[in-house]
């Protein structure tokens, strides 16, 4: 980055020959760059997010602005219509400072604030607050326990060492093993004078780390110490933690925010390429490692605890997002053969990566099975004990990549196929994230040849865009009118002004200007509907060829179990009208939210679940369909709706026949 | 030791299709034409029958082909401009079973003729022949759509074939055979989901199953032709396999496509070393079609009565 001579002056506001201030609106955040730096790059500096899925590559067309005044060189794109293009558009990634800017980041490509998605979550995970299942599976003994022990004074007859006596205390107090124990050096030093002062009473706080139990604190006795654990979810796009009190084994409060490294891609394909090729493998983890710090103060400020009581992290992500955490190399995980650093990562302090809790608080990150299918899929297992249960199920975690598990107490495989972002609200036209003002459900209806269309936003206020479920919804219910056919073309023939034939091609009005909090049509586009299709076919698909790698059919799953950021809701009907899941009683189908927050959490809470996610990871068998002929084939069948193979659909096939 | 018997055993059969109505079946054809049938693969007959023998379908066009080689043009040079008199040399001389009336002139590029001109062409090849008529299109979305409908109309109560529905536009042709009474083809660019895809858009538009043929965009032999073979034998596999919106039979489009290989069309002085262009020309349409109906093509469009003459005799020799 341009770092400046001149000392005196603060390097983002200063203006010379060949630097500019450039102004973000309607944040009013200005930032000096050099001449010829992209409006994007500005934006990354001035730490501002404009929506962008290419990660600065000129391809998606996502980071849309408008040039308030200034000048700048812009390269020709197709991703602005021409209207845009006279309303001032440009696009961030492929425009050059070249003048002092004044730049106004439109709805679409802001983010919207965190606190309304944390609101979001802390609704969607209040269902596994309160009902954490998974306790009775476990004994419920946290991965750091805090003791208060009130010692024997030491006299000629009991003259037992000080470190001896305080581990023969802990074992009868606690009945772990004292030939476990280990203390560090630090600690030991200060162990004689802890004792004398604290006059025998002290509160120790001892942390699984592998086979041993450490002890990494003694401080003065107090029986109403707390102690505090923090889950986390670690996710591409949101990242969500559970502050848990360990004495009490309860939930205390939970918040969430975008990942702030989706301004260097949205997938983390993009972002492993732009932390190779910018060597930023560093900044990637300060920028992690900084919102979960962020969102930790946030926790222990609006619950009134004290930092210091936090003596424990446990995350799970995917592969690439741990090793990001860690700052392990990743480049090996998106080259054949496809190997991460490390699947079980050691246990670690977390102030040694820069997560600020109890200064010798520890880490731990959930076992990762491969490559493509990270610790997140371990902690869905665990949470929802999949591997204890003889019945047979097929668990499905939807997102940029769709990871399928099938298995049972017996046996586990699983599997990964790239899914597309569509789902999530990227790729298409008026898509967006599970937040506020996002269309979570729609119902179209015919009436008398017109169409009526009825929607739900998220906390009910104008619609911004449509999230996954309204997608979901919105394909489900097209095919079911007849707007398009079973390829998912527009039918002309339907004869509704809501379908308007563009330069880019036909497209749907779902909601009109006058009624939507943006300043056109909320529209889905004949280019949305393919990639959705695409995006569903390639999860079905994985669905399908797991279980026929396994001589199986779905007529043999018992439970179904669908994990993903889709929003509060996901219509399991529409999911199979449009062939994503399979024809199945729906019964057998729950939504479970996100379920990597869930078994990080549990993790928390018991060391047995901890351990037991290891058994999980190491015990699954990974089925790579990168390289699986019958991945494409399916994959191809799938491409309709609901599939090619109209038999495997039947309720499908009575609802859209019984339709009109 | 006796060699045992290996003979497979296949759960369902290609549909049979009647091309064509006789005066008691409401038409005016002396000759009906059965396809399909078909309860094994291609003359395997240990394994089943082996269904109806494939029909031959000698082209003929509206629209006189400018651009077709001396040796194509020279059997019916005297009838060229008059597509009833071409269709009748056809039937008697060269011993067609079908016809197959390509309404080229319809084209904007070929004349831009009238629906209702076209619907008198099509009567015109109908009071000439007493043979069944297959009816293609100029292959343009638009106008066939407008033309369809009237041609459809002219030759109603005939249960002709008519061509063709395709992903992005089946509804109209689809319509009009279901109201006519027509037979349906169904086409796909070399796609086997595609090809059952179109199946199933139009089956949903209530067009009944037994009156559906399969077109599978067609490669001649050196351009192609072993994909168009794998993707018939995939087609014939599941139809016997129990899938029913497969189980259709099949049409290729051999002459055409052979006389565009270079190997059919190029001129003697150019390729001396190739041998004489009036046998190999035909000799290019005969493997291509002998190939694909290999492959279980139950009928072949074509063009010249020598290759014609040829694909009977190994018909005949096949199904005897």
């Amino acid at each position: 980055m341009c770092k400046s001579e001149r000392s005196g002056t603060p390097e983002d506001m200063e203006t010379s020959a060949d630097t500019f201030n450039v102004t973000f609106l309607p944040y009013d955040v200005t930032v000096g760059v050099k001449k010829g730096t992209t409006v994007l790059e500005a934006a990354h500096k001035a730490k501002i997010y404009i929506n962008s899925i290419c990660g600065g590559d000129g391809i998606c067309g996502k980071c849309k602005v408008i040039l308030d005044s200034g000048n700048v060189d812009s390269e020709p794109t197709i991703n602005l219509k021409r209207e845009e293009i006279q309303e001032n558009y440009i696009l961030a990634c492929g425009s050059k400072v070249l003048d002092n800017l004044r730049v106004l980041i439109p709805t679409e490509s802001r983010l919207e604030g965190s606190k309304i998605l944390s609101d979001q979550d802390a609704k969607r995970f209040a269902s596994f607050l309160s009902d954490d299942k998974g306790s009775t599976r476990f004994d419920l003994s946290p991965l750091i326990r805090r003791d208060y022990l009130e010692l024997d004074v030491p006299s000629m007859d009991d003259n037992v060492a000080d470190h001896e006596r305080l581990y023969f205390a802990i074992c009868n107090k606690t009945g772990v093993d004292a030939d476990t124990m280990q203390t560090g050096y630090r600690v030991l030093k200060g162990l004689p004078a802890a004792l004398r002062e604290s006059n025998w009473k002290v509160t120790t706080t001892m942390g699984v780390r592998g086979k041993t139990n450490e002890l990494i604190e003694v401080q003065k006795g107090d029986e109403n110490i707390s102690n505090l654990g923090v889950a986390i979810d670690v996710g591409t796009t949101t990242i969500v933690t559970h502050l848990i009190d360990l004495n009490t084994l309860q939930p205390i409060a939970s918040e969430a925010t975008y990942n702030s490294q989706m301004k260097y891609g949205e997938d983390y394909i993009q972002r492993i390429i732009y932390s190779v090729e910018n060597d930023a493998l560093d900044t990637m983890q300060d920028s992690v490692v900084n919102d979960i710090n962020g969102l930790i103060n946030l926790l222990v400020k609006n619950s009134g605890k004290n930092l210091h009581d936090i003596t424990a992290v446990v995350c799970s992500g995917n592969t690439a997002m741990t090793h990001f955490l860690l700052a392990l190399d990743p480049a090996n995980i998106r080259k054949e053969p496809y190997i991460p650093s490390a699947n079980n990562i050691p246990v670690i302090r977390a102030a040694e990566i820069g997560i600020a809790i109890n200064k010798r608080g520890l880490l731990y990150v959930m076992p990762s099975v491969a490559a493509f299918v990270g610790s997140d899929i371990t902690a869905g297992i665990l949470a929802l004990g999949l591997y204890e249960k003889e019945e047979l199920s097929l668990f499905i975690d939807i997102g940029t990549n769709g990871e399928v598990v099938l298995g049972n107490s017996d046996w586990m495989m699983c599997c990964s196929a790239s899914a597309g972002p569509a789902f999530e609200g990227s790729d298409v036209r008026h898509g967006m994230r599970a937040a506020k003002g996002a269309i979570e459900k729609i119902t179209i209806t015919k009436n008398n040849g017109s169409f009526d269309i009825e929607y739900k936003t998220i906390d009910n206020v104008k619609a911004r865009g449509i999230c996954g479920s309204g997608l979901l919804d919105c394909v489900a219910n097209l095919v079911r009118t007849g707007i398009i056919d079973r390829s998912g073309k527009f039918q002309k023939s339907i004869d509704s002004q809501r379908l308007k034939e563009t330069d880019e091609g036909l497209e749907f009005v779902i909601v009109k200007q006058e009624d939507a909090d943006l300043n056109t049509d909320i529209v889905i586009t004949q280019a949305d509907i393919s990639n959705l299709i695409r995006s569903k076919a390639a999860i079905y698909a994985a669905v399908s060829t797991l279980l026929k790698s396994m001589d199986m059919s779905i007529n043999d799953i018992e439970k179904v179990y669908i994990a993903g950021g889709f929003g509060n809701y996901l219509d399991v009907r529409s999911a199979i009208t449009i062939g994503m899941l399979p024809d199945m009683d729906h019964s057998k189908i729950s939504f479970v939210g996100n379920t990597a927050a869930a078994g990080a959490k549990l993790a928390l809470l018991s060391k047995d679940a901890f351990y037991a996610a290891g058994e999980v990871a190491s015990n699954m068998t990974y089925f790579d369909l990168m390289g699986n002929n019958k991945f494409m084939d399916e994959f191809m069948s799938s491409n309709f709706l609901p599939h090619t193979n109209v038999a495997e659909f039947p309720s499908v096939l009575n609802e859209i026949n019984s339709g009109d | 030791m006796a060699l045992p018997v290996v003979a497979e055993k296949w759960s369902n059969s290609v549909k049979e299709l009647t091309i064509g109505a006789t005066q008691a079946e409401g038409g005016t054809r002396e000759k009906t034409v059965t396809v399909g049938g078909a309860k094994c693969v291609p003359f395997i007959e240990c394994d089943g029958e082996t269904g109806n023998r494939p029909a031959i379908a000698m082209d003929v066009l509206d629209y006189v082909p400018n651009d077709w080689p001396d040796i194509l043009r020279k059997p019916i040079e005297d009838v060229i401009d008059e597509p009833a008199k071409w269709a009748k040399k056809c039937v008697d001389e060269f011993g067609a079973d079908l016809i197959c009336l390509k309404l080229d002139s319809i084209h904007p590029d070929k004349g831009d003729k009238s629906p209702e001109e076209a619907a008198d062409t099509v009567k015109s090849v109908l009071e000439a022949v007493n043979v069944p008529l297959i009816i293609w299109g100029c292959e343009l979305n638009d106008k066939d759509n407008q033309v369809m409908p009237k041609v459809s109309e002219a030759a109603k109560g005939e249960k002709c074939l008519m061509g063709y529905a395709a992903q992005d536009n089946y509804k109209v042709i689809t319509a009009v055979c279901l109201a006519d009474g027509h037979s349906i083809i169904t086409q796909a660019p070399l796609d086997i989901n595609i090809g059952k895809q179109v199946n199933i858009l139009v089956s949903e538009l209530g067009f009944p199953l037994d009156r559906i043929v399969m077109f599978q965009s067609t490669g001649a032999l050196g351009y192609g032709i072993e994909y168009t073979y794998s993707i018939q034998e995939r087609e014939r596999l599941a139809a016997l396999s129990g899938d029913n919106l497969m189980a259709f039979p099949v049409i290729s489009n051999v002459g055409f496509e052979a006389w565009r290989a270079k190997e059919a069309k190029a001129k003697d002085e150019d390729v001396a070393q190739w041998g004489a262009q009036e046998d190999r020309g035909p000799m290019w349409e005969t493997i291509t079609a002998t190939t694909l109906i290999q492959s279980g093509v139950d009928i072949v469009r074509m063009y010249h009565p020598k290759a014609v003459a040829a694909v009977k005799k190994y018909i005949d020799e096949l199904t005897s």
